[in-house]
């Protein structure tokens, strides 16, 4: 199956962006507490502007560049994030 | 005073607390290397100082991280050095705002203020130390810069006072005083928010009146609160960053440069495998084995020099024979590996320090991951390559209750440096120019063996679901030479005082009870020994593994509950005893008690030690970490069977090769 592309101003979940691609957060969702806890103290929060740096060799994990730093956060996890393509 | 080490993960804590009371704690390059509160003494002063597990918020994630808040909270430290990495500000002044909501005097460490440039950023820290109000002191703790300075403004108390600044916006700061009024105790701004943000550590302060503010606020803002005061206090810190902070540029880094070859699509797992290969190579083929004679020769010498000494003065036969073929031969055997241990300690030291091993944890969590490992258990198994009990202790970062008892069950099977031995010893004499190819190839059966093993322990003992994998990378960095050397010595010495007291002690009731029968009877044939009348009752457990009822390999491989290294001292001194040999080397002499071997028995007899119970240390450690005695026995005897059926499965595929 190939991957659908999101372009700019369409909203999707973190998960769907690929390598190179900036987005805004718009929300957090997902029922695990401490998860979001954790990705609010990260610095994961609305509005904030991510980058798709760098994507593990097996697709999985994806590194992020967040707020100056680089955050490692899988897929999985990264479907629970709303985001804006920019 | 009391000071607290409070910052980041991998923000130089440790380091900085090395630089300040000039020990030398472990230190690495990857988030969390500190799992445990340590004490000093500052230099030159009598100031305690606490280095702390790293946190990004005073909500703990790990267990780890809850040792930090319960410190900082509860043991009151009159003064807390906030560590800020200066190259990733905006995530680290998050944690600082939190901090200066208690009741404590903060001081503010930028470090990493060496690498700014290399980033392109310039700090303004009177303009930072303004805004915050809190004294900000520009350092860098691997360089030692700053150092000085920050130990002076402690030492005089030129710190500023924390006057709780507001960071909030109206409404908010309304709530949070108004709940701060009715509570009479300390950090009570702190505890105003955490009550607001329902923390379930406070739930006895939690009132109706808390619950209609949260309920208002959550309302305006259309969020929940603890989205809502995150992102306000991230708001604050971007305002602040805006006005201290000036990122020139755009530059590509080297990090960015080297991750393009070490984390590309086909190369990241050969180079992987490459450099781990590389390391047995080093440690164990070329470099290992050619130290090995030599030392093999000094301590030969010092046998020789010592049994002639102790002739000349008239010493009995069973003294020569104690201090010769007990003490000399059992200790002689170990330490004819130290130099392959300084290579090996040398090589895991460069993988923590430099910044691979995060990557090594990134590219593979996808593969752990389908194996119900967290990428995060990959610390753990190369940290356990030098010794398993930091090894275990490091399984404290994943967040996973399940990953990471699976992650502490596992990692005794990688090969740790008190297995070199044992490995140097057998790989060396039975598999001769392929020496390093075969240490090498038991290091990836540990791998495949962890992987196996978590599959079925997934399958029958832990089903929950896979849990998040949260981690930052850290950037590339040269390694410190002086740590190094330390760290390397350090290893290395205690290797060596463990074979000077543990080892020591061992060899003599080996002697024992090799010399002696259950008579007490000295100089009877080993035959009759004590040890061997032990050895005997046992044998039949190892016979599928090694085609031969052996005692002397039955009780050399329970030794190796004491110490691993202890099975090779062992060996040695029961064939020096058997026949009359004092080298090392010639413990697999044909005629010999262990002259049965084979390159298959050999390679199964490897596993076996390799993978089965760890050291009395280990078991220890583990017994710790996974909270009960019953799990830490289940563990073992887990280990111990997977070794079992390992060993008789070589031995059998072995033999067949030997056949064709």
């Amino acid at each position: 199956m190939k991957k659908r592309i999101y372009n700019k101003g369409e909203e999707c979940h973190m998960s769907d962006l690929i390598k190179g691609q900036k987005a805004l957060v718009t929300g957090l969702h997902g029922d695990n507490l401490a998860l979001r806890r954790r990705l609010l103290d990260m610095g994961v929060t609305t509005g904030v502007e991510v980058f798709i740096k760098k994507i593990a060799p097996m697709g999985d994990p994806v590194d992020i560049e967040i707020r100056g730093y680089e955050l490692c956060i899988r897929k999985s996890d990264m479907r629970n994030i709303d985001v804006k393509v920019i | 005073m009391r000071i607290a080490l409070v910052g980041n993960q991998n923000s130089g804590k440790s380091t900085l607390f090395n630089t300040m009371t000039g020990d030398n704690q472990k230190i690495g390059n990857w988030p969390g290397v500190t799992i445990d509160r340590k004490e000093g003494t500052v230099k030159g002063t009598n100031h305690t100082i606490v280095d702390l597990p790293g946190i990004y918020s005073l909500s703990p994630y790990t267990s780890e991280e809850e040792i930090s808040r319960n410190f900082v909270f509860e043991e009151r430290p009159d003064l807390i050095i906030n560590i800020v990495d200066a190259t990733s500000i905006e995530r680290s002044l998050y944690l600082t705002t939190q901090l200066l909501e208690l009741d404590c005097k903060v001081i503010l460490a930028l470090n990493m203020s060496d690498l700014l440039e290399k980033k392109s950023l310039v700090i303004d820290e009177e303009k930072l130390s303004s805004l915050l109000h809190t004294s900000v002191v520009k350092i860098s703790a691997l360089k030692g810069s700053g150092i000085d300075e920050l130990i002076k403004l402690i030492d005089e108390g030129r710190i500023l006072d924390n006057p709780h600044k507001k960071i909030y916006q109206e409404d908010l700061e309304e709530a949070i005083e108004d709940i701060a009024k009715g509570l009479e105790m300390v950090h009570s701004r702190f505890v105003s928010v955490k009550l607001l943000e329902n923390d379930v550590k406070f739930a006895s302060l939690q009132s109706k009146d808390i619950e209609a503010k949260r309920h208002q606020l959550e309302q305006k803002y259309n969020s929940d609160i603890e989205e809502i005061i995150a992102n306000q206090r991230y708001e604050y810190v971007v305002e602040v960053k805006k006005q201290c902070v000036v990122k020139k540029e755009y530059k590509e880094t080297i990090t960015d440069k080297l991750d393009k070859v070490f984390l590309n699509k086909w190369a990241a797992l050969p180079i992987f495998v490459v450099i781990m290969f590389a390391i047995y190579f080093l440690a164990v083929g070329v470099v290992g084995s050619a130290t090995v004679d030599f030392v093999d020769g000094l301590v030969g010498k010092f046998s020789d020099f010592m049994s002639e000494w102790l002739a000349s003065v008239n010493a009995s036969p069973w003294a020569v024979s104690l201090v010769v073929d007990g003490i000399i031969a059992g200790v002689g055997a170990v330490l004819n590996f130290v130099p392959q241990l300084i290579i090996l300690f040398i090589c895991i030291c460069l993988l923590e320090t430099t910044g691979y091993m995060s990557r090594i944890a990134f590219f593979l969590d996808r593969l752990f991951k389908k194996f119900g490992l967290s990428g995060k258990s990959l610390i753990p198994f190369i940290v356990g390559s030098g010794c398993a009990v930091p090894g275990i202790m490091s399984t404290r970062t994943i967040e996973d209750e399940d990953e990471k008892r699976m992650t502490i069950m596992l990692a005794p099977f990688i090969p740790c440096s008190a297995k070199l031995p044992i490995i140097a010893l057998f790989a060396g004499f039975f598999f001769d120019r392929y020496n390093g190819l075969v240490s090498a190839s038991l290091y990836f059966l540990a791998v495949v063996t962890i992987l196996i093993s978590a599959l079925i322990m997934k399958k029958f003992f832990f089903k929950g679901d896979s849990s998040a994998f949260i981690s930052e990378l850290p950037e590339y960095k040269l390694p410190n030479l002086k740590y190094l050397l330390r760290d390397v010595w350090d290893k290395t010495f205690s290797f060596i005082k463990r074979a000077g007291t543990i080892i020591l002690l061992c060899s003599v009731i080996i002697w024992f009870t090799l010399s002696f029968s259950w008579k007490f009877q000295y100089g009877v044939d080993v035959e009759d020994s004590i040890l061997a009348s032990i050895g005997k009752c046992l044998s039949w457990i190892f016979y599928p593994m090694l085609g031969e009822l052996s005692w002397g390999a039955t009780v050399s491989a329970i030794q190796g509950l004491v110490a691993k290294e202890q099975v090779v001292s062992s060996m040695a001194v029961i064939a020096g005893l058997a026949d009359d040999v004092t080298e090392g080397a010639l413990i697999f002499s044909q005629t010999g008690i262990f002259g049965f071997f084979n390159p298959a028995s050999a390679y199964a007899f490897m596993v076996f030690n390799l993978f089965s119970a760890p050291c009395f240390g280990a078991i220890g450690a583990m017994r710790r970490e996974l909270g009960t005695t019953k799990k830490t026995l289940i563990a073992v005897a887990f280990q111990t069977g997977v070794a079992w059926i390992l060993g008789c499965i070589v031995f059998g595929i072995g033999s067949l090769i030997m056949l064709l």
